[in-house]
């Protein structure tokens, strides 16, 4: 238990975040009301919050527009105090020791960067070399590290505003690491990349992940990121944490539904197939459909409850089956559900 | 103090890099202010010519056309207006990129500054001053400023210099709390230009106005180091004007940190 608790890298406790802002009414003659109106209304971004984070972990805290990801970032980066709660990183209050806590993280704000815009990319990092006081060694080193998963190398002597999006983003993820931080905060690290670019990014993580045992915390909205990178997940929604555990529990609670499309020869045939009563389950774990032209079938099902032999079997004694797709429900599919109905399941 | 150096130096070479490579808004810069100062030339001239007295406001034609070039020069030198920087950093949220940083903000503002004042001091500064005094002694055949008063011009310079930067980062910090001061940094120009006695000198103003600006910071801005350059202090006055930028110096740091305490408490980070 001793041995858990130093591994603790962060640890948010009941963290809430109001913003208080002056209340605004609408069309032209509300404008002018609110010239004159002192009333406020309050949102609370982030409401309650709490979780721990253990060292090399990569988390992947996803939420749709506007769920307070951002908002919880930058209260764990220290430049936003929160209302109430208190989170520590690494033993550090970020609110209260700003700059002590700014030595042990590296923060990438997709949609921003903390390069010198007008200047070489060589530049900025000998600026970020000076400030964080990393040593020439440990610099020589990390660079060569860097352009390797990175391959900043090719545009090392250009400046920071002639850079596309995608070598931007690579050179703000070396720039973060430049100083071997403890945890990194990447926000939206891979918004508005090509596959390619995005693929080269997530490779990237891991490998400093992998290598220095950097704990990572992670905001997107690229299933694909969570996919592969992170092996935990907080989703949050309206400020609230509604789930917070593994990747495959959650896949597992509500990813249980599979299809199966099978192309047969003489729909007709099994257009009144009752499925579920013959394999003896409820119509809820399997149903089916039929389309006629395109002759084919599909059946959705609970994968705990059936296999797909049983369903082809049943199937083929009364027609021929020409081909077969399995498709399982993908993790977008769960977070669309989750977004759109909000989470009633308990906490995983 | 070493480490510090080496951490902030940084930021004042690379904001004078940065003001290379952006060469062209830095000429028109130069000729537009200079137009100013050259239109303001030709109204005192006007001025003076159809003037009873030869001195007018405690200045000689020969000092006036001094001061209207001093004025210039000290301006453009010491005036970095640091508070388009942080009214710029929290519009587009960049502040957040600061600030996730182990730095003072505050000091990597004064040192980008003073990246500027180097360079604004090599061009067109310095031209301009070796320009002003060649055409004073051979045109209007006055002596050339003596060392003592060039020395005094400077070390004043140098703490009008954070007078005003330590001034106008608490004047940016207003950014924070109304997010947008667009309009209130050309009102801050317009005013200053007044106050620091850029548009005209100081002494023109009547006594009481001029016992209200004694206990202002604008005074020391530009106004001071520009009459020691003129020599118009005697000793005693000399020691009282630079006592008090040093105090202006001292009281604007403090100032401005508690406003920076207060503004890190409450603040609001945009976007994102």
């Amino acid at each position: 238990m001793k041995l858990r608790e130093e591994k603790i890298v962060i640890e948010v406790s009941h963290i809430t975040k109001e913003f208080v802002s002056p209340k605004k009414y609408p069309g032209l003659k509300g404008a002018i009301k609110g010239l004159f109106s002192n009333e406020k209304v309050s949102k609370k971004a982030v409401d309650d919050i709490s979780f721990t984070i253990e060292a090399g972990e990569i988390v992947g805290y996803i939420g749709s527009n506007g769920a307070g990801k951002s908002t919880t970032i930058k209260m764990m980066t220290g430049i936003l105090n929160p209302t109430e709660g208190r989170c520590m990183v690494n033993g550090i209050n970020p609110c209260k020791q700003r700059k002590e806590n700014a030595r042990n993280i590296g923060v990438v704000f997709g949609q921003r960067t903390q390069l010198w815009w007008d200047l070489p990319l060589s530049e900025s990092f000998t600026i970020l070399k000076e400030i964080y006081d990393v040593s020439d060694e440990d610099y020589k080193e990390r660079m060569v590290f860097l352009n390797n998963v990175l391959e900043l190398q090719d545009f090392f002597d250009r400046p920071v505003r002639t850079l596309s999006l995608g070598q931007r983003m690579r050179a703000d993820l070396g720039a973060a690491l430049l100083h071997n931080p403890k945890v990194l905060y990447l926000d939206e690290p891979t918004i508005g990349l090509d596959l390619v670019v995005k693929d080269n990014i997530r490779k990237a993580i891991k490998e400093i992940n992998e290598k220095y045992q950097t704990t990572v915390i992670l905001t997107t909205h690229d299933i694909g990121d969570i996919e592969e990178l992170c092996s935990r997940i907080i989703i949050i929604d309206q400020g609230k944490k509604i789930y917070d555990g593994s990747l495959e529990a959650l896949k597992d609670t509500y990813g249980t539904k599979r299809k199966v499309s099978m192309e047969v020869k003489k729909p007709e045939k099994v257009e009144h197939l009752n499925l579920a009563e013959r394999l003896g389950v409820t119509a809820q774990e399997c149903s089916m459909e039929v389309d006629k032209e395109q002759k084919v079938l599909t059946v959705t099902f609970d994968k705990h409850k059936l296999q797909v032999p049983q369903i082809m079997n049943a199937v083929m004694e009364l027609t021929e089956v020409q081909d077969v797709k399995i498709q399982e429900t993908e993790l977008a599919e769960i977070v669309k559900q989750i977004y759109n109905h909000g989470f009633t399941g308990q906490e995983a | 103090m070493k480490k510090k150096l080496r951490i902030y130096l940084p930021f004042a070479s690379n904001e004078l890099k940065r003001q290379m490579a952006y060469k062209g808004a830095f000429y028109l810069f130069i000729f537009i202010s200079l137009f100013g100062s050259f239109i303001q030339y030709f109204l005192w001239m006007a001025i003076y010519g159809s003037a009873e007295n030869s001195v007018l406001g405690g200045l000689t034609r020969e000092e006036m056309v001094v001061y209207i070039f001093m004025v210039y020069v000290t301006g453009s030198v010491v005036m970095i207006s640091i508070s388009d920087w942080v009214s710029d950093d929290v519009v587009k949220g960049t502040v957040a990129m600061n600030l996730i940083k182990p730095i003072d903000y505050r000091m990597s503002l004064i040192s980008r500054a003073m990246g500027q004042v180097v360079y604004r001091f090599l061009v067109p500064g310095v031209f301009i001053w070796i320009g002003l005094e060649i055409y004073k002694v051979t045109v209007l055949g006055l002596s050339v400023t003596g060392v003592t008063n060039v020395l005094l011009y400077l070390a004043s310079c140098i703490m009008s210099f954070f007078i005003y930067v330590l001034f106008d980062f608490c004047f940016g910090m207003v950014a924070f709390f109304t997010t947008y001061i667009f309009g209130m940094l050309m009102a801050k120009e317009a005013l200053l230009s007044f106050l620091t006695g850029q548009l005209i000198p100081l002494s023109f103003f009547p006594e009481v106005v001029q016992k209200v600006f004694d206990y202002l910071p604008f005074s020391s801005m530009v106004y001071t180091p520009v009459m020691i350059y003129l020599g118009k202090y005697s000793d005693a006055q000399l020691c009282f004007v630079l006592a008090r930028q040093a105090a202006w110096v001292v009281i604007l740091y403090v100032l401005g940190s508690l406003i920076w305490k207060q503004v890190t408490k409450r603040l609001v980070v945009l976007g994102g």
